[in-house]
């Protein structure tokens, strides 16, 4: 299971690296006139692109199919911030408690209790 | 803002940041290592990586512990707000430091046997049932992969290929990221931490920043003037609300939030969203009929949502009308950058 799950981040990572490649000398040029004749700050995009090549080809079809500017640009995400900040604060509350719970020597020293027999 | 891209855009007041940022994390790591081993949870004899390993560990938890807390402060005191320009700078940099704190983890715990490092992180403890004992490590590669996915789509570049609520959505994994962080911290070296004051730290900190969240939301809620749909125009309050040069923020029916500015006794509406991050521009300030974005300086012309050129944004403007004292707004809004003719208050 450790090593298919190694293999598939490494399958994903070189993907990404051909993205890259294809991204950064072609596609980037027909997308973004900001980006054209200027080429110091595309290797900054690299671990981007290796990381979420998905969505980098997605945009990319998205922005040769439809164009650029749409309102949902500015349509901000202000209504998800609750949920999440919601949802952060309950998971430190139950990862402190938990964790807390489960110390051996809190709130004092006492001896440790083995969980199971060695292997 | 949009002109051609460059690696980092400097200027003084991020070399400040950056530099007052990087003292920071020295000094932290000179203490966390060199001075006073009791304070910092060592008395009982480590090995170096291992020592090295939770300095940089430590350092990661504080920075993010901070980037968290900037956001609900600036919220809730608009002192606070230049912490938050620049605060990319401080994500990036952060997980340089976790990336290093994993490096000397994967380097000393899983570099001495036949197994590949990573192989041994994801298979050497499989007890999944139980938090004594639980294989903490995995809240921290999930914790760690979302901060170089946050760091490596950083620049500038991402911002307007993904668009800014594609992004701002993408960059919402700060959050189970730092929740993981803390479960990586709770289930992890709480299990073992002997020293109350690193104790108190690892547990304070992110009670400090659940109750900002939870208080910059309860803020936010109070703040925002909900309105509902009546007719075609949405009143918004009345002229006497707005200072000069200064807006009052609605919220329209669809969800969208609207700025109406007051300058040299004329009435403009714009977007209250940035176009750079979905800022919130009716925070800002007008000098000269620009509005300046208080999260990172964007400016717009309030009456056209077109920032000055050489700049290229736009935002959408909304048409307004008065009845009386009372401002009303066309809930519709016009495409980026349409210009619209200022109302004079009477």
């Amino acid at each position: 299971m450790a090593s298919t799950l190694v293999f598939v981040g490494e399958v994903w990572l070189w993907i990404g690296a051909a993205v890259s490649v294809i991204f950064l000398t072609i596609g980037i040029d027909r997308i973004d006139e900001d980006a054209q004749g200027t080429y110091l700050f595309r290797p900054l995009l690299i671990p981007g692109i290796l990381l979420i090549w998905p969505m980098v080809l997605w945009r990319w079809a998205e922005i040769e199919r439809k164009g650029e500017v749409t309102l949902a640009r500015y349509r901000p995400v202000r209504k998800s911030y609750p949920v999440a900040a919601i949802l952060m604060s309950g998971l430190i509350c139950l990862f402190l408690m938990s964790g807390w719970s489960a110390r051996q020597t809190w709130p004092a020293d006492v001896p440790a209790v083995q969980l199971a027999e060695p292997e | 803002m949009s002109v051609k891209y460059i690696p980092v855009q400097w200027n003084r007041n991020k070399w400040l940041y950056d530099a007052v940022m990087l003292a920071g994390v020295f000094a932290f790591l000179w203490i966390f290592l060199k001075w006073t081993p009791e304070a910092t949870g060592h008395t009982r004899p480590v090995s170096p990586q291992t020592h090295n390993a939770r300095a940089f560990g430590a350092c990661a938890f504080v920075m993010l512990t901070i980037i968290l807390c900037i956001g609900p402060l600036a919220r809730l005191d608009t002192r606070f707000l230049p912490l938050l320009y620049n605060r990319r700078h401080f994500g990036v940099m952060t997980a340089a430091v976790a990336m290093t704190h994993a490096g000397y983890v994967l380097g000393w715990y899983f570099a001495f046997s036949s197994t590949p490092r990573m192989e041994g992180l994801l298979s050497a403890n499989t007890s999944y049932f139980q938090v004594a004992g639980f294989p903490f490590e995995l809240f921290g590669l999930f914790s760690l992969i979302c901060l170089l996915l946050l760091a490596a789509t950083s620049h500038d570049f991402w911002l307007k290929f993904l668009t800014a609520p594609v992004w701002k959505r993408l960059h919402y994994l700060i959050y189970p990221a730092y929740a993981a962080l803390v479960g990586h911290v709770a289930w992890g070296i709480l299990q073992d931490q002997q020293v109350d004051g690193v104790t108190a730290l690892f547990i304070g900190g992110p009670l400090v920043v659940a109750g900002l969240h939870v208080a910059a939301v309860w803020h936010g809620w109070r703040a925002a003037d909900h309105k509902t749909a009546a007719g075609d125009w949405v009143a918004i309050g009345e002229v006497g609300e707005i200072d000069e040069g200064r807006a009052k923020i609605a919220e329209l029916p669809s969800g969208e939030r609207v700025a109406v500015f007051l300058h040299e006794g004329k009435l403009s509406a714009i977007s209250n969203a940035c176009a750079h991050q979905n800022g919130p521009l009716g925070e800002g300030r007008i000098i000269a009929c620009l509005v300046t974005c208080p999260w990172h300086g964007f400016q717009y012309d309030v009456r056209t949502g077109r920032s000055p050129a050489p700049f290229t944004e736009k935002i959408p403007t909304y048409a307004l009308r008065l009845a009386g004292n009372v401002i009303e707004v066309n809930p519709k809004p016009n495409p980026p950058g349409t210009p619209v003719d200022p109302v004079a208050v009477p």
